[in-house]
């Protein structure tokens, strides 16, 4: 598998995407990050991403309903929920929808790639 | 035979039966000096009491040939009855039927003689009662010293009829020696008889009539005979109707009397004047206010002086002219003071208040100054908060109004009440701070409602400096590290780490118990700032916010945190309005403008449900809340703060559907 893995970041908050978007191609990813479930969605068919990470609450579309929309269009597209969101309601819906995993703000780095690395 | 004061007084005190008698009562010592003249004997014979105290009665008595034998037959047999023919003050004769008794001691030794007299029956004059018209009879007299004005009296003796100004220069130089309380009562002001003795005659007669005064001196000392009246009519001069003054010379040298008769110039009669004065001064006496009658008039002169001079700034002139303030803290007098004043400073009677008001102003000498700018500048009135110091050292915090006198009134009579609010402003103190602390308990749990929200906010810009750090360490351990990549990567770090320093602040100074504090707001900015408090509720609940901010709007005098708290409040009702209603289209309209009257009118419009018509009359009570686990507290708060910045907030449905809440406040230079 010669290609770089791409990854979607879906966050309303700039400082979150920038410093993800950082993390993700000092580790040698592809990425791309959108500002919300809306922007992704426009770009989603035409760019191929091999792993979703997701914010829970935004302004328009929350993450779960982003989650929800990508199964109904029949989407198998690993997703990785990172929220500050404490709701285990929630949680039990993103993990029921196949979301590969739920980690909270601040998830501790290693944390996050080795769920992204075990996601892909 | 002289008579001692003491012993006038004693002699006064059983006689005030006497001095409502119909007829005419006097009383003798053994040589026949008059020691008692009642009101009756000034009617029936004219002279005034003041001028027959110590005068011989023979003086106006003219008595026929078997009268020698009168008043030792009088002392012998203990009573006399008759009729004697005296000399009335217009120069006429009178005829009176008198009866004279001796009063004994105790051990049979004769003591005073009191005579009983009326109008004799003559001709087709009846036995007319006089005593009806007493006020047109009855005297206001004096008792003068002409020694200071002898030598202009002389200087003019032999030339006719002086100069104007030389008998004012007459008038001015003639020093009271005694007047009776109804001249008191007339010129005195409120000041009474002791204030008048010592004082120049000018001081107290009316000016239109100061010449005729003197006039009448010069005559009566060309023709020099003491007990020879002359008079002349004055004209109405405002305090009595159609006067007659009477003057003539003593016995004693440079002694001169004055009766002044006349209608006091009001319908009532003496008696009911009297009893309503009574009753006046029972009622200032009574007042649980404080009060103090004080006489300024000589500043009132200085005043005029320094206004002719040109001054217009008085406030700036006592600041160079200090020794100013001292004079009128050491002339100005007090002259009368009620029960509530005694009690409030601490004294025994009233007389520890009279003399200089210098005590009233030892806590706040600027007080003084203020009083004397107001009258200066012809204030009516003035008023303030001020502090004074009891006798016994007590400080008190008092309400201090000034009533001037009214221009031009010679009668100068200052009045200062004086409420002490020592109580009230501690109270209003207590107050001020329970209603900080349930404004503190009102932020305190708008802020729980906001947990989720407050760390959702602290999170973000955690988990980005966490990450940012992480990136840069990751950076930093390869063989070749991107280094212009770990300056930007840290410096987002300071960045987040600044953002989240921000979000405390704000945080802690909603949690922060604090005094409120006033400064000049931009109503503009305060909402802004809610609004950023707000963001994230907003924000996740996809609600709209349209801002219409009026440009140029007054600033307002208010304290920022509770301002805030009022603006916060609203959209956080507004927001849980809609969320609870699960409206689709979540959006709420926030507009400031300027109210019409000068200050700025802010409103918060929401797309909810709007407030149901049978909470809208309680919604700012206390404890009111339709919230489930609300304490109700909030609009109650807002209610309060809004208020306590001078303005009104009322709630209303807008009638295109959703909840408004507005207020409006007064502007900063209005207050």
């Amino acid at each position: 598998m010669s290609r770089v893995p791409a990854v979607a970041i879906v966050d309303d908050d700039e400082a979150i995407r920038e410093a993800l978007e950082d993390l993700m191609v000092v580790e040698g990813f592809d990425c791309q990050a959108f500002d919300g479930a809306a922007a992704f969605l426009a770009d989603y068919d035409r760019t191929h991403f091999d792993c979703l990470i997701t914010d829970v609450r935004m302004p328009g579309m929350s993450g779960i309903e982003l989650l929800e929309y990508l199964r109904s269009l029949g989407s198998r597209l690993p997703v990785i929920v990172l929220t500050s969101v404490i709701d285990e309601q929630s949680r039990a819906r993103s993990l029921a929808l196949g979301a590969k995993a739920w980690l909270t703000k601040p998830a501790a780095e290693n944390v996050l790639l080795g769920e992204l690395r075990r996601a892909i | 035979m002289t008579i001692s004061r003491p012993d006038t007084i004693a002699a006064r005190s059983d006689l005030h039966i006497a001095d409502l008698a119909t007829e005419s009562i006097v009383i003798f010592d053994q040589d026949g000096r008059v020691r008692y003249w009642n009101p009756a004997s000034e009617a029936l014979y004219g002279w005034p009491s003041l001028t027959m105290i110590d005068q011989n009665i023979d003086a106006i008595t003219k008595r026929n040939g078997e009268e020698p034998m009168h008043w030792p037959l009088l002392l012998q047999e203990g009573v006399w009855r008759g009729r004697v023919r005296r000399r009335h003050v217009s120069g006429a004769s009178i005829i009176a039927d008198i009866r004279q008794y001796v009063r004994f001691h105790a051990d049979g030794s004769a003591g005073e003689v009191i005579e009983y007299g009326r109008r004799a029956p003559s001709g087709e004059e009846s036995d007319r009662d006089d005593w009806n018209i007493p006020d047109r009879l009855m005297a206001a007299s004096w008792e003068i010293d002409m020694s200071a004005a002898r030598s202009l009296i002389e200087a003019h003796a032999t030339e006719g009829s002086p100069p104007e100004a030389l008998a004012i220069d007459i008038v001015t130089a003639l020093r009271v020696i005694d007047v009776n309380e109804r001249t008191a009562r007339l010129v005195g002001g409120n000041r009474g008889r002791a204030v008048m003795i010592g004082q120049s005659v000018a001081k107290f007669w009316p000016i239109e009539s100061r010449a005729i005064l003197g006039e009448l001196v010069i005559e009566a000392v060309a023709a020099g005979v003491p007990g020879h009246t002359v008079k002349r009519q004055l004209a109405s001069d405002g305090i009595l109707r159609d006067p007659i003054v009477t003057l003539w010379l003593g016995d004693k040298p440079d002694r001169i009397f004055v009766a002044v008769n006349g209608t006091a110039d009001d319908d009532r009669s003496y008696l009911y004047l009297r009893a309503s004065e009574a009753r006046y001064r029972k009622l200032i006496h009574y007042m649980p206010t404080a009060l103090l009658q004080v006489d300024a008039s000589h500043m009132g002169r200085i005043y005029a002086q320094i206004k002719s001079s040109g001054v217009e700034d008085f406030g700036r002139y006592l600041d160079d002219h200090p020794e100013l303030l001292d004079l009128a803290n050491e002339t100005v007098t007090v002259t009368d003071v009620n029960r509530r004043a005694v009690d409030m400073f601490g004294g025994d009677n009233a007389l520890d208040l009279a003399g200089p008001v210098g005590f009233l102003f030892a806590a706040n000498r600027a007080t003084l100054k203020n009083v004397m700018v107001g009258r200066f500048n012809g204030q009516p009135s003035h008023s303030e908060l001020t502090k004074v110091r009891t006798f016994d050292g007590r400080i008190l915090d008092v309400q201090l109004s000034v009533t001037y006198p009214i221009p031009p009134r010679e009668l100068d009579v200052t009045i200062f009440s004086i409420q002490d609010v020592t109580a009230q402003l501690q109270i209003e103190a207590q107050l001020r701070q329970l209603q900080a602390d349930f404004t503190h308990a009102a932020r305190i749990s708008t802020l729980g409602e906001l947990t989720t929200s407050i760390a959702h906010e602290v999170n973000q810009p955690l988990a980005a400096i966490l990450t940012n750090a992480e990136t840069s360490l990751r950076w930093l351990s390869k063989d070749d590290p991107d280094l212009a990549k770990v300056a930007q990567l840290t410096t987002r770090i300071v960045a987040g780490a600044q953002r989240a320093n921000g979000i405390v602040q704000r945080i802690r100074g909603m949690a922060t118990k604090h005094q409120p504090e006033r400064t000049k707001l931009d109503i503009n900015e305060v909402a802004q700032e809610a609004l950023m408090f707000l963001r994230h509720e907003i924000e996740t609940r996809d609600i709209r916010i349209a801002t219409t901010f009026a440009h140029r709007l007054p600033k307002v005098t208010g304290d920022r945190i509770q301002l805030q708290q009022v603006i916060v409040n609203l959209l956080l009702n507004a927001i849980q309005a809609m969320t609870a209603a699960q409206s689709a289209d979540c959006a709420i309209a926030i507009a400031t403008t300027t109210d019409g009257n000068g200050g700025l009118s802010f409103s918060i419009r929401d797309s909810g449900p709007g407030i149901p018509a049978t909470d809208i009359d309680r919604i700012f009570e206390g404890f009111f809340t339709t919230k489930e686990g609300g304490l109700g507290i909030g609009l109650g708060i807002c209610q309060s703060i809004i208020m306590g910045h001078g303005g009104l907030i009322h709630a209303l449905n807008h009638p295109e559907g959703g909840a408004e809440f507005r207020f409006n406040l007064p502007s900063a230079s209005s207050n």
